[in-house]
């Protein structure tokens, strides 16, 4: 009887595959990345080792001593108190609780803090109680602490925002103006987020994360890279992390452009060189996983991609590994076998320099 | 086609009418390949100049199907592959609508390309004010020949119904972006079976949390994991 091993598939319902099964998905999603981006497939000795890695025994994996990387947390700081169903666990505690738990408690190597909006825009109306709070977590705090938070460019058009919704005028065949609301946006954001950090940067930030960049396309991209160059004149010594929404750069508007490059289609490493350009310390690439196909797949796919944005990187990339990204399944609490496995193979496959 | 020709020739043998049809089908395939390559262009004046040239050389549901909508369906490809954007699948349903319309005439009475696949509502469920996502859903449907009516994020459960009924809707769309807002999906599929819809209307879910999984165990009639998915499933449930 041949043996079969446990597995999950991408929105994290356990499954059973053997070997050859679970080889043919990881080559099948290696295959696809390499497709698309237009990059080298896994070589056979690498899906031998990402087999291995699927098919051990164990609940969880780790990678070997001395190959461990740094880890931060994006919006951690509410990760305890959060209790919306988004990986909270509920418990009441500030946010300088939050972050002191994953510094002693947790391991964490970097922090950041976060607004429960999580999003660059809203943050503008408490901007003094940010800083306040950024101050008290500086004061009792030894590791990096950040400031994060997502461009999010979506809030800045109708009904959210001052400018047409672009998605509505696209269906209305309005193409030159939606792709005017889009431009207009991206400039706001550069405004708001070079802002918002300027003040933070006053209480003693010690840097920024851009998180899930191009969530709304190429304007996002195109906002972030400006304001990640705006901070990066007026501030020479800002640590600046920029991580992505998704594996591809969606084209809202098609033709934006940052230092010649078309900023729509980029796959991540065409995104790293970019990022670095601008100005940012660390790059965190992200793909996301299809609920669709198996782990094996998904990481096969995840790994492609990311091996080849690290060796395009410049800087340290730290991948985006959690809910849905990074060859982990789509749930609240990701299951341990996987976010396990996953953080293993990327940092001895794909080289990765953090999580 | 081939066959009126094929009478007409004054070799009967099998060889040479193997030999014929390959012609003729390679000059339709050459015709139908200017059209498909017109639409990926994006371009109205290239498609409505490809038209005007390919009127009357071959039956216009023909142009249609295997010229101008074969390359809608590569434009489809190539968006997906993230080497042509939004803007330019825009651009290439509205020039492919403007080719359409050249070959009205010639379509007559019979059911050509430019009636509508079908009617959609489209939105994102009350609680979710996730739209992007969701709007290149819409669009893509809409690009495809789909009727779409996109009623917006944060949609109460009722408005579903509502313009469902208005506009006599064959399909719904449902996206949702948060785990916390995926049973707003649930609910809109509840309220189709008291208004007694459900067996009409057919259900499609979306958004990041969405799964095959939850689909089945919400009673939808599909999952779609992308907007190129999307138009793939809506026109197999609807077509």
């Amino acid at each position: 009887m041949t043996t079969e091993h446990f597995l999950r598939m991408g929105d994290g319902q356990k499954i059973f595959m053997t070997k050859e099964d679970i080889r043919a998905d990881i080559e099948a999603g290696s295959a696809d990345a390499a497709d698309l981006g237009e990059i080298p497939a896994m070589s056979e000795n690498e899906i031998d080792h990402m087999l291995d890695i699927i098919t051990s025994p164990g609940r969880i994996v780790g990678v070997e001593p001395g190959l461990e990387v740094p880890v931060t947390h994006d919006i951690g700081s509410i990760r305890i108190d959060g209790d919306q169903g988004n990986s909270g666990v509920g418990i009441p505690a500030s946010r300088l609780v939050g972050s002191m738990v994953h510094e002693r408690a947790f391991g964490a190597d970097t922090m950041e803090l976060g607004h429960i909006d999580y999003s660059y825009k809203p943050v503008k109306p408490v901007i003094s109680h940010e800083c306040q709070t950024m101050e008290v977590c500086q004061q009792n705090m030894i590791i990096p602490m950040l400031y994060g938070a997502m461009p999010n460019m979506g809030l800045y058009y109708t009904p959210d925002g001052p400018f047409e919704n672009p998605g509505d005028l696209m269906k209305a065949f309005k193409i030159s103006e939606a792709q005017d609301s889009i431009q207009h946006a991206g400039d706001h954001g550069i405004r708001d987020m070079v802002w918002i950090m300027q003040k933070l940067q006053k209480v003693g930030s010690d840097g920024v994360n851009f998180d899930t960049i191009g969530a709304a396309g190429d304007g996002d991209m195109y906002a972030s890279l400006n304001a990640i160059e705006a901070l990066r004149k007026e501030f020479p010594g800002i640590y600046i992390e920029a991580g992505m929404a998704g594996e591809l750069v969606l084209g809202m508007h098609g033709d934006l452009e940052y230092d010649g490059t078309r900023l729509a289609g980029l796959w991540p490493h065409q995104q790293a060189p970019l990022v670095a350009k601008a100005g940012a310390n660390i790059f965190g690439p992200v793909c996301n996983t299809n609920t669709s196909r198996t782990s094996a797949w998904n990481l096969g796919r995840s790994v492609t991609f990311t091996k080849a944005a690290v060796e395009a990187s410049s800087i340290p990339c730290h991948v985006d590994m959690g809910m849905g990204v990074g060859g982990i399944p789509m749930l609240e609490t990701p299951p341990i076998d996987a976010v396990t496995r996953a953080s293993k193979a990327m940092v001895e496959i794909a080289g990765v320099d953090g999580i | 086609m081939v066959v009126r020709i094929n009478v007409l020739l004054p070799h009967q043998c099998g060889f040479f009418h193997i030999d014929v049809k390959e012609v003729v089908n390679t000059a339709n395939e050459e015709l139908f390949k200017t059209l498909s390559d017109a639409v990926v262009s994006c371009k109205k004046d290239d498609v409505i100049a490809a038209v005007g040239k390919a009127k009357g050389k071959a039956p216009a549901v023909e142009l249609i199907d295997n010229g101008l909508a074969a390359g809608m369906n590569e434009v489809g490809v190539l968006f997906e592959r993230g080497k042509l954007f939004l803007p330019h699948v825009m651009m290439a349903a509205d020039a492919m609508s403007a080719g359409v319309e050249l070959l009205q005439d010639e379509l007559g009475g019979s059911e050509g390309a430019s009636s509508k696949l079908g009617v959609i509502v489209n939105g994102t469920v009350e609680g979710d004010v996730h739209d992007i996502g969701k709007a290149i859903v819409s669009t893509m449907l809409q690009a495809a020949g789909f009727e779409v009516h996109d009623i917006g994020r944060d949609v109460p459960v009722q408005n579903f119904i509502d313009k469902i009924k208005e506009t006599d809707a064959d399909m719904v769309g449902l996206s949702a972006l948060m785990t916390t807002t995926l049973q707003g999906q649930k609910e809109v599929i509840e309220l189709l079976k008291e208004n007694g819809l459900r067996d009409k209307v057919k259900v499609m879910v979306g958004g990041a949390p969405a799964t095959d999984a939850w689909a089945k165990k919400c009673g939808a009639d599909c999952y779609a994991e992308n907007a190129s998915e999307a138009v793939a499933k809506a026109k197999e449930l609807l077509l």
